[in-house]
Formats: C-alpha cells, sequence, structure tokens
C-alpha cells in the first residue's frame, strides 16, 4: 500500500534522534482520506443517506426472510385503506377485526388500497438487492479480468482488450435489454432465472467492462512501480503480488467506481420495470413509476412521486458521495 | 497512413466478429426457437413445424455446412436479415425508422450541446465560488431524477395539465410543435451529465499553463475563456461528438415510446414487447457496426492531425 | 490550428448530412381534418399484423381488411339477433337434403380494386375461381395461414390438397390448378363446396374477411409482400399504411354500391339509426387509423374533437362515466359526448391444467380457488364495475347463453367454505397443498396487477400462489404443451355459435386443438358430437346448455367475468349501432360535418362558461 510504504519510510526518518517532533503522524491513504472527506459536510450528510437506505434494505430483508410482522410498516401487502385513496386525506376504514376507524394514510394508497409509503420502503430493499448483485458481478468479472490483462499481458490481454471492445461497441441499453430479455425466464445451470434475478444478472453480464478498463490501467501503471519491483526482487510469486501488493492499491478505486456505479443500476431497474422486464410481485420504485403512468390519467400522482423521491435522495447522495470520495481518495482522477 | 488505416481496419475485424458471436450466443443458443410467436395462438402443430423450417429453427447449430450458425454470419455480412415476426422485412423497419428518430435526436443533441457548452463557460467565470457549487449540485440532482419521471412528469404537466404541446407526435401537425415538447425534456434531463462533463473540461483547460500565461498577459476573463480555452477545448469536445452520431439514429427508446414517434426506439420496444429476436440481432449489429465505424474515423482524423500517434 | 479546423468542418459537414436526412422521414401529410371531406377517424390500441386476408388473425387486423376486402355474405346491420344477408352471393346458398353440398351463385359486375397487379391497372371482374384459389390458398401449408385450423377436416378433398404441398419447397411453387373435390367453380359464378360431414357454422365462416376472394394476379404480384398490398372489392381501399402509426383508406370509386338498410330493431327508431334508410353507401370519403398504444393521449386527442370514437379504459372511466346510469357524466353532455354500452360476447377465467399431479385429481382444491375469488372485488378494481360475473362459460350475447345461469352458485366468492374445502383438498392430496403456480400472459402494470390480486384473495383462504409472468410465446407454448399448472385465459367467440366455444373442452381438442384444460369427459364429448350437425334450434341450445353444466361441475377453470363494452363517441358520429360480429360496418357511419366543425367553438364556450 502506499500508506505503507510512506509509513515505513516515516519510521526509517522517525529512527534519527531529534526529528521527531518536527514530522507529522503519518496516515494511510484510507485514513487521510476520511479525514479529508469528514471535513466535507454535504459528503457526511450524503454518507448517512446512503446508510440509512442501507440498513432499511437489511431490515426489509431480515423481516422478510423471518417472516416478522412488526413493525406496520414491513407489512407492505396489507390493505389499509379503500383504492387509490388520496395522501393526508383522512377517511373511514373497517379493519379485518371489525373496528371502524379513522385514518390517514399519509402518502395513499394503490390499486388496492395497499399503502404507498411501506411499498415505497420496500422498494428499498428491491432496488437495493438489485444494484448490490449486479455490483457484485460485475466486479467479480471485471475486477480478475481486468488484472489479469494489466499484470500478465501477452495473449491474455489481446484476448481480454477484445472483449472489452467488442462489447463496448454495443450500444449499452440495447446490450442490457437483449440480455435481460433473453435470460428472462430461462433456467441457467438448475437456477431459475425469474424478476429480478434476470435483471442483475444482466445488469452484472454487461456492465463490468468500465471496472475492468480501470484496473487494467492501473495494473499497467503500478506492475513496474518501485514496491512491486521490490516484491518482485524479494521472491514474491505473482499471486502474491496481485493480492497483497497490487490490489489493495487499487481497492478505492473499485470503491470509487462502485458508488457511482450503483445509481446506473438504480436507474436502470427503471427503465427495465418500464419494459416489463423487471420484479413482477413485490414493489419496487421502477413498478411504481411504471404504474403510475397509467395512473395519473385518474391524478394519481402519489405513487410515482414517492418512488421518484426515493430515487432521487438515494441517487443524489451516492453520486455526491462518490464525487467527494474519488477528491478524497484519489486526488489524480480528481476532475475539480 | 495508408498503412495506419489498413491496421486500424484490420483491428475492426475482430471486433465485428466478437459481436456477431456474442448476438449468436445471445439470441440463437441462449433465446433459442421462437417459431410459437410467429404462429401465433391458432396455429397448429403441422404449422409450426413449417415455420420453424423456414426460420431455420430446425437446423443444427453448429458443426455443419447448412448450421445456425453459418446463417447468423451470411445473414449479417450481406445486410440481409429477413424478415420479422410479423413478416415485414427487418430493412424496411429499420429503414422508416431512421428519419423520425434523427429528427428527435438531432435537435436534441444539438440543443444539449450548445446550452451545456455556453453555461460551462458561464460557469468558468463564477468557479470556485457558491454558484460554481450550487451549479454542480443542481447538475448531480438533475442525474439523480429517473429518465421516465422527466418524461411522465413533462408529459403530464406540459401537454395535458396546460396544454402546451401535443400529447402525442401527430404526422398531420408540423414537425415543430409535435416534436417540442420530447425535445425540450430530452435536453432537460441529459443538461445535468453533460454540463458537469463540459465543465470539467472547460476547467482542465483553464489548469494548463498557457491560460495561466494569457491571464499573466493581462487578458480578462472573457477573452481568454472564448479566444483561448474554447478553442483548445473544442478537441475533446468534437470527439465527444463524433462519438455520440450513432447513438443519434438510435433515437431514444423511452421518449419515442411515450410521445408515439415512429423511431427506432419504438421499434426496439416493440422488438422486446414482442420477444422479436430476428429485429433485436439486426439492430445491435448494425449500431455496432456504425460506432465502429465512427470510432475507426475519430481515430484517422487524429492520426491525420497528429502524426505522432502512427507510431504507436 | 490548421488540422483542428479540418476536424471541426469534418464534423460539421456529418451533422449537415444528418440534418438533410430529417425531412425525409417527416414530410407533412395534407391535413385529414380538413372540414369538407368526410374522414372518420378512428383510434387502436394495437399494431395490426397484416391486410392479408387469408391470414387475419386479430381483430385489430380483421377491423381494418373488413372495410376493404368482402365476402360473400354479410351481418345486417341493424337486424338482432344476427342475421346473414348475400353481399357477394347472388343468394343464400343451395344446400343438399344431407347438408353436405353447398352450391352458391355468385353476382355479376363486382370489380377488385384497381391496382398495378392487373395488366391494365384496372380491377377485373370476381369469378367463382377466386374464392376457390382463396380457400386452397389457407389450405397451402407453405403459406402457413394461421385460419386453417378452421377448415382442417372440413371440405372433401382439402385436406389431401394440404399434404400435397408439402412436397414443395415454396409457397409460389405450389400449383393451385390440382382439383379439389369439395371446392369447385362449377362456372365464372356458381361456387360449390361439398363437406365431410353437416358443418352448420360454415355459413358464418363464409362471412368472414377472411374467405374473402383474391385475384391469384395480386399474389403472384405482390409476393409475401401482399400483406400490405390488399387488393379486394370493398368500399374502400388502402392508400396510406405507415406500419405501426397510421393507415388511411378512401372510399373505392368502382365500388358496386349498397343501401342503407331500411329496417331495424325497433328502437333503431328512437337512436336514430334508420335516418339514412335507403340513402347509397358509403357515406364517408376515408378512413383515418391512428396507430395509439398508450390509453391516455388518445383519451386526450378524443377530448379535443381529433378522434371521433374511442374506448372506456380503466383510468378514464370516471371521468366519463356515471357508475350507476352507464351514461355520460355531465361534462362529457355538455359536449354531446355518448356512450354506447353492450354486451361484448366473451368470457374470462382461470384455467387448471386437469393433467396436473395436485390439481387433476382433487376438485375440492379447485372448488376452493373458485370459492376465494371475489369476481365482483375483480370487476370493480379492474373493470370499474361494468363487467358482468361470469356464473359459467357462455357468455351473454350468444343465442345459448342461459339466463338461468345467474341462480347457480359456480361463481360464489366464500373464502368460509373456501377453507372447508380446502381441508377436504389436503386430506385428498394427504398432506398440505404446495405453492400453485399460475401463468398469466403479459407483464404489463395491469397484468401485474390482477396477478398480485389473486395471490392476495387466494393468500386469505390459506393458498400460496406463485405468478408467472410469462411473454406470449412462452406461454402459449405452455399452454399447448400442458406445461402450466394454472393459466389466467379468455376467449371471445368469432362467430355466433356456441359450439365453437364449447369446442375447447372436447377431449379431442387437447393441447394445440384450444382444450388448453386438458378436459376430458365422455358424456360431454357424446354430447357435443350429438350437437354438433344440427342447425340453431331449441333442441340445439338445450344440448349446448347441458354441456356448459356437465363442465361446470367438473370445474376445470374458475370462471371470472363477462366483458361489457363501453365504446364513447362524439355527437357527431351518426349511424354508430354497436355490431358485436360485424366488421365491415364503416360504411355505414357517417360524420355530421357541421356539428364537428362547430365542436372547437363549442369547446371554447364552455371554457368561458366555466371561467
Amino acid at each position: 500500500m502506499p500508506g505503507l510504504t510512506r509509513e515505513s519510510n516515516l519510521n526509517n526518518s522517525s529512527l534519527q534522534p531529534g526529528t521527531e517532533e518536527h514530522i507529522p503522524p503519518g496516515r494511510s491513504l484510507w485514513a487521510d482520506g476520511i479525514r479529508r472527506l469528514r471535513k466535507q459536510r454535504l459528503a457526511v450528510v450524503c454518507f448517512w443517506i446512503i446508510v440509512f437506505y442501507l440498513a432499511l434494505a437489511a431490515f426489509e430483508w431480515i423481516a422478510e426472510a423471518r417472516k416478522w410482522e412488526s413493525p406496520a410498516f414491513i407489512r407492505w401487502n396489507e390493505i389499509v385503506g379503500p383504492s387509490y385513496q388520496k395522501p393526508m386525506v383522512p377517511y373511514e376504514w373497517t379493519t379485518a377485526d371489525g373496528k371502524t376507524e379513522i385514518r390517514r394514510e399519509w402518502m395513499g394508497t394503490d390499486f388496492m388500497g395497499r399503502s404507498t409509503f411501506r411499498r415505497t420502503l420496500y422498494g428499498a430493499k428491491t432496488s437495493i438487492t438489485v444494484a448490490l448483485c449486479a455490483s457484485l458481478i460485475s466486479l467479480a468479472i471485471g475486477v480478475p479480468l481486468g488484472a489479469a490483462a494489466g499484470y500478465f499481458r501477452g495473449w491474455l490481454d489481446e484476448l481480454i482488450i477484445w472483449l472489452i471492445s467488442t462489447l463496448s461497441t454495443i450500444p449499452y441499453l440495447l446490450l442490457l435489454m437483449a440480455f435481460a430479455v433473453v435470460l428472462r425466464d430461462k433456467t441457467v445451470f438448475g437456477l431459475e432465472l425469474r424478476g429480478i434475478t434476470s435483471v442483475y444478472l444482466a445488469m452484472g453480464l454487461t456492465s463490468w467492462v468500465g471496472i475492468c478498463r480501470l484496473i487494467r490501467g492501473e495494473f499497467i501503471k503500478r506492475k513496474e512501480s518501485e514496491y512491486v519491483l521490490a516484491a518482485r526482487a524479494t521472491g514474491c510469486s505473482n499471486a502474491r503480488i496481485i493480492f497483497s501488493h497490487l490490489l489493495p492499491n487499487v481497492f478505492h478505486i473499485i470503491i470509487i467506481d462502485l458508488s457511482l456505479r450503483f445509481v446506473h443500476f438504480i436507474h436502470a431497474e427503471v427503465i427495465l420495470s418500464f419494459l416489463g422486464l423487471g420484479e413482477t410481485d413485490k414493489p419496487s420504485w421502477g413498478a411504481m413509476i411504471d404504474a403510475a403512468r397509467a395512473e395519473l390519467a385518474r391524478d394519481v400522482w402519489w405513487e410515482m412521486t414517492a418512488a421518484t423521491i426515493a430515487i432521487f435522495l438515494l441517487s443524489l447522495a451516492l453520486n455526491l458521495f462518490g464525487d467527494a470520495l474519488r477528491d478524497c481518495l484519489d486526488p489524480k482522477l480528481r476532475v475539480d | 497512413m495508408t498503412v495506419y488505416i489498413i491496421r486500424r481496419l484490420l483491428y475492426t475485424v475482430p471486433i465485428v466478429v466478437g459481436v456477431l458471436l456474442l448476438t449468436f450466443f445471445l439470441f440463437s443458443v441462449v433465446g433459442g426457437d421462437i417459431s410459437q410467436q410467429i404462429a401465433g395462438k391458432n396455429a397448429d402443430a403441422e404449422t409450426i413445424a413449417e415455420i420453424r423450417h423456414e426460420y431455420g429453427f430446425d437446423k443444427p447449430l453448429f458443426w455443419s455446412l447448412d448450421s445456425q450458425f453459418i446463417d447468423h454470419f451470411r445473414k449479417a455480412l450481406t445486410f440481409n436479415f429477413g424478415r420479422a415476426l410479423d413478416r415485414e422485412k427487418i430493412s424496411d423497419k429499420i429503414l422508416r425508422g431512421v428519419g423520425p428518430s434523427l429528427s428527435l435526436t438531432v435537435p436534441m443533441f444539438l440543443g444539449t450541446l450548445v446550452l451545456s457548452i455556453s453555461l460551462a463557460l458561464m460557469v468558468a467565470f463564477v468557479r470556485g465560488s457558491w454558484l460554481d457549487v450550487a451549479a454542480v449540485v443542481l447538475c448531480v440532482a438533475g442525474m439523480s431524477i429517473p429518465y421516465l419521471s422527466f418524461i411522465i412528469y413533462g408529459q403530464y404537466i406540459f401537454a395535458y395539465k396546460l396544454g402546451m404541446f401535443p400529447i402525442m407526435y401527430m404526422p398531420e401537425e408540423s414537425l415543430l410543435t409535435s416534436l417540442a415538447l420530447p425535445v425540450l425534456i430530452g435536453i432537460a434531463a441529459g443538461l445535468g451529465g453533460n454540463l458537469r462533463f463540459y465543465r470539467t473540461i472547460v476547467l482542465d483547460e483553464m489548469r494548463s499553463d498557457y491560460v495561466r500565461t494569457a491571464f499573466a498577459k493581462g487578458l480578462s476573463t472573457a477573452k481568454v475563456l472564448f479566444k483561448h480555452v474554447l478553442k483548445n477545448a473544442l478537441i475533446p469536445i468534437i470527439t465527444s461528438v463524433v462519438l455520440s452520431i450513432p447513438y443519434l439514429f438510435l433515437g431514444s427508446l423511452l421518449l419515442e415510446r411515450f410521445f408515439g414517434i415512429p423511431g427506432l426506439g419504438s421499434l426496439m420496444i416493440e422488438a422486446i414487447a414482442s420477444r422479436d429476436f430476428f429485429i433485436i440481432n439486426a439492430m445491435t449489429f448494425i449500431f455496432s457496426l456504425l460506432i465502429v465505424v465512427f470510432t475507426l474515423l475519430t481515430d484517422i482524423c487524429y492520426a491525420w492531425a497528429d502524426p505522432r500517434i502512427k507510431l504507436e | 490550428m490548421k488540422k483542428r479546423a479540418v476536424q471541426v468542418r469534418l464534423a460539421a459537414s456529418i451533422l449537415l448530412v444528418l440534418a438533410a436526412c430529417l425531412p425525409a422521414g417527416c414530410r407533412r401529410r395534407s391535413d385529414s381534418s380538413a372540414s369538407e371531406r368526410m374522414v372518420i377517424r378512428v383510434p387502436m390500441f394495437s399494431k395490426i399484423q397484416t391486410l392479408d386476408c387469408g391470414n387475419l388473425t386479430d381483430v385489430y387486423s380483421i377491423g381494418v381488411a373488413s372495410q376493404i376486402y368482402e365476402s360473400l355474405y354479410e351481418y345486417h346491420y341493424l337486424k338482432r339477433p344476427v342475421e346473414l344477408v348475400p353481399l357477394l352471393a347472388e343468394d343464400m346458398p343451395d344446400i343438399s337434403e344431407d347438408h353436405l353440398t353447398y352450391t352458391i351463385r355468385i353476382r355479376k359486375g363486382i370489380f377488385y380494386h384497381d391496382d398495378p397487379c392487373f395488366p391494365d391497372g384496372k380491377g377485373r371482374e370476381v369469378k367463382a375461381a377466386d374464392f376457390v384459389f382463396a380457400l386452397k390458398r389457407i389450405a397451402n401449408v407453405k403459406y402457413m395461414s394461421q385460419r386453417w385450423t378452421d377448415w382442417n377436416g372440413r371440405i372433401v378433398g382439402l385436406d389431401g390438397f394440404r399434404e400435397y404441398t408439402k412436397s414443395f419447397r415454396r409457397e409460389s411453387d405450389v400449383d393451385y390448378s390440382v382439383e379439389v373435390e369439395g371446392l369447385r367453380a362449377l362456372d365464372d359464378y356458381t361456387l360449390r363446396l361439398k363437406l365431410t360431414k353437416p358443418w352448420p357454422q360454415l355459413i358464418w365462416y363464409l362471412a368472414s374477411a377472411v374467405t374473402a376472394p383474391v385475384p391469384r394476379e395480386a399474389v403472384d404480384y405482390y409476393g409475401k409482400d401482399i400483406m400490405y398490398h390488399p387488393v379486394g372489392t370493398g368500399p374502400f381501399r388502402l392508400k396510406v399504411w405507415e406500419r405501426g402509426f397510421y393507415i388511411e383508406l378512401v372510399r373505392n370509386e368502382n365500388w358496386h354500391g349498397g343501401t342503407y338498410p331500411t329496417e331495424g330493431e325497433p328502437s333503431d327508431w328512437e337512436n336514430g339509426y334508420l335516418e339514412d334508410a335507403g340513402k347509397p353507401l358509403p357515406f364517408a370519403d376515408a378512413i383515418v387509423y391512428r396507430i395509439i398504444e398508450e390509453f391516455q393521449p388518445a383519451w386526450l386527442m378524443f377530448l379535443r374533437g381529433d378522434l371521433d370514437i374511442m374506448q372506456i379504459f380503466k383510468d378514464n372511466f370516471a371521468q366519463a362515466v356515471n357508475p350507476d346510469t352507464l351514461t355520460a357524466t355531465p361534462a362529457m353532455a355538455e359536449r354531446d359526448i355518448r356512450l354506447l354500452v353492450f354486451d361484448d360476447p366473451s368470457v374470462f377465467w382461470i384455467g387448471f391444467n386437469m393433467q396436473d399431479p395436485v390439481l387433476g385429481p382433487n376438485k375440492p382444491l379447485r372448488m376452493a380457488v373458485s370459492r376465494a375469488v371475489d369476481r365482483q372485488a375483480a370487476i370493480r378494481l379492474f373493470f370499474n364495475g361494468v363487467h358482468k360475473v361470469a356464473h359459467g362459460y357462455l357468455p351473454p350475447g350468444l343465442e345459448e347463453y342461459d339466463p338461468n345461469i345467474v341462480h347457480t352458485d359456480y361463481a360464489k366468492y366464500d373464502p368460509a367454505e373456501a377453507r372447508a374445502l380446502l381441508q377436504e383438498a389436503q386430506r385428498i392430496h394427504g398432506g398440505s397443498i404446495p405453492p400453485l403456480t399460475i401463468a398469466i400472459p403479459g407483464t404489463s402494470n395491469l397484468d401485474r396487477q390482477i396477478g398480485q390480486f389473486l395471490q392476495k384473495y387466494l393468500a386469505d383462504v390459506g393458498l400460496q400462489l406463485r405468478v408467472d409472468y410469462m411473454d406470449w410465446p412462452t406461454y402459449l407454448d405452455g399452454l399447448n404443451k400442458g406445461k402450466l399448472q394454472i393459466f389466467f385465459s379468455g376467449a371471445s367467440p368469432s362467430i355466433p355459435d356456441s359450439l365453437d366455444m364449447l369446442m375447447g373442452f372436447c377431449s379431442w381438442n387437447w393441447g394445440y386443438g384450444g382444450n388448453h384444460f386438458f378436459y376430458s369427459n365422455p358424456e360431454f364429448d357424446a354430447l357435443y358430437r350429438q350437437a354438433e350437425p344440427m342447425f340453431p334450434g331449441p333442441e340445439r341450445t338445450r344440448l349446448c346448455r347441458q354441456m356448459e353444466r356437465i363442465m361446470l361441475e367438473d370445474c376445470p377453470a374458475v370462471f371470472l367475468n363477462h366483458r361489457v363494452a363501453i365504446a364513447i363517441i362524439h355527437g357527431w358520429y351518426k349511424n354508430a349501432k354497436p355490431h358485436e360480429f360485424s366488421y365491415n360496418t364503416a360504411k355505414y357511419r357517417r360524420i355530421d360535418l357541421e356539428k364537428r366543425n362547430r365542436y372547437k367553438e363549442l369547446l371554447n364556450e364552455l371554457k368561458k362558461k366555466s371561467k
């Protein structure tokens, strides 16, 4: 790690007596980056927004897996009012056990009378699952290929470059849709591709090119750097150099790329839902926006608005945070 | 120069082959037999068998002189994509869609370009100030709204509620009124990303030595911006413009669908809805080819402009 | 610097070329709403596939093609119950004693549209041989007509002809001069059909555009592209077809002529459907079909007066219809917008695969599903409460519909009973019922809502339901091969005959034949065989109703609803009597141009008033 090498330099120098007090304490790249990040108030706010969304998704996920019934907001499928109840307007409602009460649903209800608020919260789980799985798949393909191409060069590099150029020659949306439409309702290696599985698979399989290219470039650059040459001189194997010297050093690039890519996946889910290629049974933001297309005609604007705001906040936070992260962790990539 | 062009041309061959391999794998190996779709609801097994034969689904995938694999390459390389599921020629469909798609995307693209470059220059005037920060945050905010929301709200508010524009593309009305709203929505949705991109380019130039020299000479900011920065920023701008041209032909998937514009985006959506792999396949190949060609053009232009590239 | 200028110029010239392409795709069309021409403007909610009459399947294609083609018979426009009258035929067919031989005289002096496929571009006269050719073409296996199933095994020798065509490589190679015994032109104006067994429904098929005469010249001239170049004899001919967006038909000046009917139902006088009695047809100069796949824009175009007729869909209902009386809302009435409400014979259901190991042997389970679904609620949510609950299978509007069926409880919603039935079902199954899977064709928002609705209601009685939203080909394939456990489906009869509907439950029609339930009941089969050769009459009606009851007892499907169609029209759209089976109705429609031209003013006045 650059941090590590820097630290060892510092340690060397600190051995010299009498100079200690003039040298600031050493900081790793990460510590340094995070310190700088903390100073940006906007980035910190964004960070907590992202954490909130992730926690919400995780909570919904656990609640579903454990079949929890409370708190109330996880029961997205419960009918809480009449069909298309307006937000904030009080209404009379008879519950299953016969009690009649005056209620107020602050984001309104959908066609079956289910709470838009609860469905929007649940949508976080769907969208984040899609984006997370797609990211993992694209990393799992992109990083090893990029690393191998950049480190070994030669015919392997040629082959991977060919793959990259082929994929990036096809317009991304076309490629994504082609994958999504072909993968739907297929069984691949015993895995049934239903609903969002085919969505994130299609996204993951088509989006690894960017990260692959980045990693390859970094590897080519760093392969000849002093610390790698030093490692090689001490007799480290290729695997050791890649895994314990090179990969940790490009990790921040992966993180930055990931935070920005996440946004693309969330937006892509909306488009795929519109095309009828998305999640079907459970609420997702894409499906909610798609539903709103027809519902706006009867002035049902709340479903669409709730989903749009949910996406907007998360995307904004991710975008701003990703930019800040890049500026702080990798000043060379810094653009402004 | 000629050697470079030839080498560059040869380099495109494996890419075209790669695209064909990928589409074959997707549509023939994974996608498979769609004869049922062509046959429709009323067809009997006999008719379906006949259709399988006509479209070649009964041929072996590989390992034969008359395999689907060979067919796939032959069709693509001769640009004879045959007929779509509704039995119309695919080439007719695509040619018909190009005009409407371009009349949507070209004004949209030019509008976004002009607007975002001029805004980028304006932002460069106030770089570093709170206005600059606000502009960047606004850009990111614009990028964070789903494209679909832009379209749905835009159409709902400006066409349905306010009645300022026609709701749909009307062949009998003038192009200007028909396409104004989708073009404006497209510009609004694309502005954020583009402005941020051009702002980066302009600011990059601002940091270079010649700009510092120009300022040192005592030139005004306006003069530096328009005389030096814009001129030098033209290269990356033009590159991005030329490379976006193939995408203009592709049209806009969502805008076309919502405004009923009979372009290639609509064609694509239709093809997906009816699972017409023939159309998706043909479109994928043709647009990949377009992108290859335009990339080639830019590279050759560069080589022409900068002889050092040839040595690479 | 100089080289950079070259690049600029290059980019500029590319953009110029692009700009030059623009006008090609979007020329300005002559204004079709010009006030002096009588143009009917109709929205279409789906693309039309083909205008080749031998391969028409979807209602939209048939709707357009029926204005261009004419067949031997047509439906009387006003009389109900529906009745056929001769169109290209001289008279009703001459049917032999044994009901096997039909002899039909054809009218003289019928000419095809003028078309470049004819030697001098002038349409030639229609001959009996053209009808023979049209049917042989449908039989030609290389033509791959989707209409062959209607004719399979019906006409003496035609199946042999189909076998014979298999030996050819291409459609155009087939030699049509081979004689088919049951399908012959005795002379230029006489057609004779011989059936393998009595087929009373034949006459209805002869009233469909599918059996319209086809000139051999057109098929030879256009080849596969005949689907865009329909050559018929009808009152309109195709002028423009921009696929997927716009179709314009114009009046055929050489049409043989016809007059508006002079008699009809008693109520036709009140409704003004007889104002034009005896006047020459057609009224309109042109028909424009706008294909608009989203409802919302079409609705707004209608309100602005850019369309003459519109459909009611889920989300504009409240604006247009008073739900209690099914009449136009005051806001619509102000604009002189009217509603036409009528039974559109159709039925929708959730079908069970009777060969499924879980569902097949377990009638209580199927009954439980039936009791668990609240049809009223579904109709309220998805069809604004307008559709009718399907108590049985045969829809209202058909002669054989049993009005007493509403008193049965086949369509009862009773979750308590469903739970009890489920107990019984579990006993038969020997354990708890595994999750069931329903296939729904389509992934649209409405499809998803229906899926979620069913999941919800089955969950309420303790049944787990998985929904597979399939694309159409996967769904069809699954249906035909019996791979679906439960499926969402529906049917509407294309001819006014119940046997055609009941065919879908005969054991010999499993799979591709249309029995997607893989249902089999020997008693049902026997009754069907008995009714098959009968002409409509009380005895046949009795048999049909009996068959329906037998089938309902076995519960191979949960029948949900019958559609009630609501068309919404402008006051200027005259003679718009709905017909459930007839498509060639555009010739009767008339536009009150004066009224239509005043509409813009009316809108302005209303706007002022509301201010």
